[in-house]
């Protein structure tokens, strides 16, 4: 056996590993429902940000603590919570994705990301 | 769309050209790419074929330039009739950011790659042996068509081929029907949108291009490694291709190191590396080509590793292929925070990553028989998936073939070598570090690549962390730190042991002292003792890393000392490890030793929702308050606005002796009221040698509270109480003294006069001071006219309306002055600690490089007069 076959065969052990790690690995994309029949599991839903309720943040009381209404992508809509500053341009974000898990009847969520359309695209050309 | 007005004032003309440039410089690709196969094909010299070729070369390099000229000529001058020029720039722009706007968008940027390929092709047609010419150029072409057809924009019955970068803004489909196009005179008064204001900065006039270039040039290798295939000669081209390989590995390091540079000064992640896809996709071409750079090294000293080192610069390039399609095609969706949006262009670029993996596995198949079946099952395989679906299983059976061919063929065609590796020869090691980077850009592209995943296998799963990427890349940075620290005290073939261990000695006792030493503060005094048994795992495979990291410095630094003693032109390996291994020692510690220094104060604790929940970070600062945040206290100042541009000024304090503030310097964090994509926060960071204090703003108000209504009341809040309760406003705290009556209940009865009560309060401000107040409530002929009492001096409005005798207690409702809220902002702030080793590492791997570059010039000059 040469000393290069060795390293061949810990190459495939490194892929190996990988792929189980990252299968086995529970974070995964989930609605409400999910979240709430598994309230230990970290997940990751989409949904959207209920505009009409208005976003609770009090820095005064808690700079790290927001909370909103969020309506995943079945339809179903929860509380959520995050343990952040409440994120710049909230209001305009057309898809969010809360990172977190279900207690006490509320999504916890400790990160949040948004996609907000009006990145690259926003305005349309206007003459007076 | 009313095709008879007439617009006033368009360039059509201009238009026009820049469409022809288009097409011509897509058809002189197609016919420069036929012309070179078969000037390859037929090698004599003087063949027609040749001329041909190199004259369709030129013509497409011309209609490049004229495709960019045309663009820029545009811009110059603002024709908003042009989509692009309208998108991207506008009349306020200054204009040393015109070039910004030539590569803001999707086109431009395909364009600026296109331009860098056809530069880099000129100078390897000028400079490459002539028998190495036509096949290279030939696959050189073939790019460019791809890229050309990027450009296109022309229909194909339903499907749209490129996105052009000349099409008029009234034939835009995204502004279809909007006013505008039925005005004949709309040029006269539209302004374009301009360059997204938050792109407005140095960054992005030099980034782009050096990444870009850096993507073009892993196009030379890949085209000579190709090439070496399609001619079945696996040796002769690797000398020429040396050179490109490491002028590749520079640049696109330069690149990469420059977009961690802007993340970290002028955007908000809190770092400079986040393990973003987008970052990871250019990540991953540069290690491969630094792998591909090492094998062709053993391969010129010693001969040998053909097959790797064909197939890590082909990989390479197809890296490169398969992040564009990654970042440009939409697929990463929520997972990246600065992908390009979908231009409708994936299933385009997924053509392009196949058709080049394709042409590397023809070539490669040596049996003629072999060849032919794979080609044709290849193509039935694509119309099968066109016809009837199921892509995700033809694309892996065929992905499974193509790879079993090429291990069929690597064992058929390659030479191996007869002799087993000597365990201490430089090439044993070197090849050894070389698959620990291929093997760490293969982790880092699985990871990446789970939305693709998920999408073929429709699956669910959420993109990896930012730990896990630490964690799974922590083992091959030690392991790659140890080679880099010994693999050059090795000679090739052979080494003497006793030599090798004796030089050795110093670096390594040396490493292990210092990385001893400077771990156990790092890692073991504080946070050993507290963390549980990952976390401990972790903090040991840091210390490691320092060690390793230390060993490369030391090792490479004893080595130009004692071994080519000091000769700077001998030393650009060694000054591009020392650097590479400081990139990775400045990471390590920048990064495990990130300190929050905003600490939240608030009472409540998360942690029981876990560790995740654990990050407590931002702090409440008020204006004119004092807090301490880290070794320092921070006063809020005020903001300032600069165009759209605010300004949050701060003073940071220290303390003497005698416990006085002495002013240590001033951040002032930026918040950008982008009217195109709102708030994006700027951070600011004081650098010192040993450390930097980071700041930047995630909630303000940019509202300016100078304006008007200073003296208006904000809303009030009711409050039910009884005597002796406290009503705590924003600057002072109210206590209900006592009620008085004018009358009494039965006086009040018998009478119809009017009952006033009145409560007595007593206004506490912040420095002590007390005020009284009196509002009172008045029963008048049973209707209430409550009388409010204002209280100037703070600010206050009282008024008493209602009594509830159930309860005995009252109700007084309070208006405070928009003036008495103080400002406030929420920030959060970090101290990263040595840094600076990071980037003085980037400076030194960089020019480390230049030296290795340009001596190998100089030695094939050399070797050729």
């Amino acid at each position: 056996m040469k000393k290069i076959h060795i390293v061949g065969i810990i190459v495939i052990a490194v892929a190996i590993g990988v792929i189980v790690y990252s299968l086995g690995s529970n974070a995964s994309y989930a609605n409400f429902a999910e979240a709430i029949s598994n309230p230990d599991t970290e997940y990751h839903v989409v949904g959207k940000l209920n505009k009409e309720i208005a976003v609770q943040y009090d820095p005064k009381i808690n700079a790290d603590e927001c909370s909103f209404v969020m309506k995943d992508n079945n339809g179903l809509e929860k509380t959520v919570i995050l343990h952040k500053s409440v994120p710049q341009d909230f209001q305009k974000s057309e898809q969010v994705v809360v990172i977190g898990k279900m207690e006490g009847g509320n999504f916890h969520a400790n990160d949040i990301l948004m996609k907000c359309p009006s990145k690259y695209n926003a305005g349309t050309p206007q003459v007076q | 769309m009313n095709n008879t007005t007439t617009y006033i004032g368009e360039h059509l003309w201009i238009g026009q050209i820049g469409n022809s440039f288009v097409i011509l410089s897509f058809i002189t690709a197609i016919l420069s790419t036929i012309a070179y196969f078969f000037f390859a094909k037929d090698n004599s010299l003087n063949s027609e074929w040749k001329k041909f070729a190199r004259l369709s070369f030129s013509l497409h390099t011309i209609s490049v330039l004229g495709i960019a000229s045309t663009l820029f000529f545009m811009l110059f001058n603002h024709y908003y009739e042009f989509s692009y020029v309208w998108q991207h720039s506008n009349n306020s722009m200054p204009m040393e950011y015109i070039m910004s706007c030539f590569w803001e968008g999707q086109e431009g940027s395909f364009l600026l790659w296109t331009f860098w390929n056809v530069v880099l092709g000129n100078i390897l047609r000028k400079t490459i042996d002539s028998h190495w010419e036509a096949p290279t150029m030939a696959i050189f072409s073939l790019v460019q068509v791809f890229l050309a057809s990027m450009l296109l924009g022309i229909y194909l019955g339903d499907y749209k081929l490129g996105t052009n970068p000349f099409i008029l803004l009234r034939e835009n489909p995204d502004f279809a029907n909007l006013p505008f196009i039925s005005m004949p005179n709309y040029l006269a008064k539209l302004d374009g949108r301009g360059l997204n204001p938050l792109l407005m900065n140095y960054w992005m006039t030099i980034h782009p291009p050096t990444l870009f270039l850096g993507f073009s040039s892993t196009l030379p290798p890949f085209a000579f490694a190709v090439a070496g295939l399609w001619k079945k000669d696996f040796t002769t081209w690797q000398k020429p291709a040396l050179t490109w390989t490491f002028f590749s590995i520079m640049i696109l390091g330069t690149g990469i190191l420059m977009g961690g540079a802007w993340a970290y000064e002028a955007l908000s992640f809190g770092g400079f590396w986040a393990w973003d896809p987008v970052e990871n996709s250019s990540l991953v071409p540069w290690l491969i080509i630094v792998a591909a750079g090492h094998v062709m090294m053993i391969n010129k000293n010693k001969g040998g590793s053909l097959f790797m080192t064909h197939l890590l610069s082909i990989f390479s390039f197809l890296m490169v292929l398969y992040s564009t399609f990654l970042t440009r095609s939409g697929i990463l969706g929520t997972s990246s925070v600065h992908a390009f949006t979908d231009l409708g262009m994936q299933g385009q670029l997924v053509i392009y990553v196949l058709t080049f993996i394709f042409l590397c596995v023809v070539l490669l198949i040596h049996d003629k028989l072999i060849r032919v079946s794979y080609i044709i099952c290849s193509l039935l395989l694509l119309l099968i998936s066109i016809q009837f679906g199921h892509k995700t299983v033809l694309l892996l059976s065929w992905v499974v073939a193509s790879i079993i061919l090429t291990i069929h063929s690597y064992i058929l065609n390659f030479p191996k070598e007869e002799e087993e590796e000597n365990l201490y020869s430089r090439e044993f090691w070197m090849f050894v570090g070389s698959l620990l980077f291929l093997l760490s850009a293969l982790v880092i592209t699985y990871f990446t690549s789970i939305p693709v995943l998920n999408k073929l296998f429709n699956l669910e799963k959420a993109p990896l962390k930012v730990s896990d990427y630490n964690m799974w890349q922590t083992p091959f940075a030690i392991l790659v730190l140890i080679l880099i620290g010994y693999t050059q005290y090795l000679k090739y073939k052979k080494t003497d042991k006793k030599i090798f261990f004796k030089q050795l000695m110093i670096p390594m006792i040396l490493s292990l002292i210092f990385g001893i030493i400077s771990s156990i503060p790092l890692y073991f005094i504080h946070d050993y003792s507290s963390a549980n048994s990952t976390q401990k795992w972790i903090l040991i495979s840091y210390s490691l890393m320092l060690i390793a990291g230390l060993f490369a410095v030391f090792g490479n630094l004893h080595y130009f000392m004692k071994v080519i003693k000091g000769s700077i032109r001998h030393a650009g390996s060694s000054i591009a490890h020392i650097g590479f291994a400081l990139i990775l020692v400045g990471a390590l510690i920048s990064t495990s030793k990130k300190q929050t220094i905003s600490q939240n104060t608030s009472t409540k604790n998360v942690a029981s929702l876990g560790e995740n929940f654990n990050a407590q970070k931002s702090l409440l600062l008020t204006k004119g308050d004092t807090l301490q945040m880290g070794n320092y206290f921070v006063t809020y100042k005020g903001k300032e606005r600069k165009g759209i541009d605010v300004f949050f000024n701060m003073d940071y304090f220290t303390k003497d002796e005698h416990g006085k503030f002495i002013k240590a310097f001033e951040l002032s964090p930026m918040v950008q009221d982008n009217p195109r994509m709102g708030q994006a926060s700027n951070p600011d960071t004081k650098h010192f040698i040993d450390r930097d204090i980071y700041t930047h703003i995630t909630y303000a108000d940019l509202t300016d509270t100078r304006e008007a209504k200073k003296d208006a009341y904000k809303e009030p809040t009711n409050f039910i109480g009884h005597v002796n309760d406290t009503i705590f406003a924003e600057n002072a705290i109210i206590l209900i003294e006592s009620i008085t009556t004018n009358l009494t209940e039965q006086q009040y009865a018998n009478t119809d006069s009017t009952l006033i009560v009145t409560a007595v309060l007593k206004a506490t401000d912040i420095n002590g001071k007390t005020y009284k107040a009196y509002p009172r409530y008045i029963l008048k002929n049973n209707a209430v006219m409550p009388d409010a009492f204002e209280l100037n001096e703070l600010g206050l409005k009282f008024i008493f309306w209602k009594i509830n005798p159930e309860e005995g207690s009252i109700e007084i409702q309070l208006s405070e002055k928009v003036s008495n809220t103080k400002e406030f902002v929420v920030l959060e702030a970090y101290e990263f600690p040595y840094i600076n080793i990071l980037w003085i590492g980037s400076l030194a791997m960089i020019i480390g490089t230049i030296i290795a570059i340009l001596e190998r010039r100089r030695v094939n000059k050399l070797s050729k007069s």
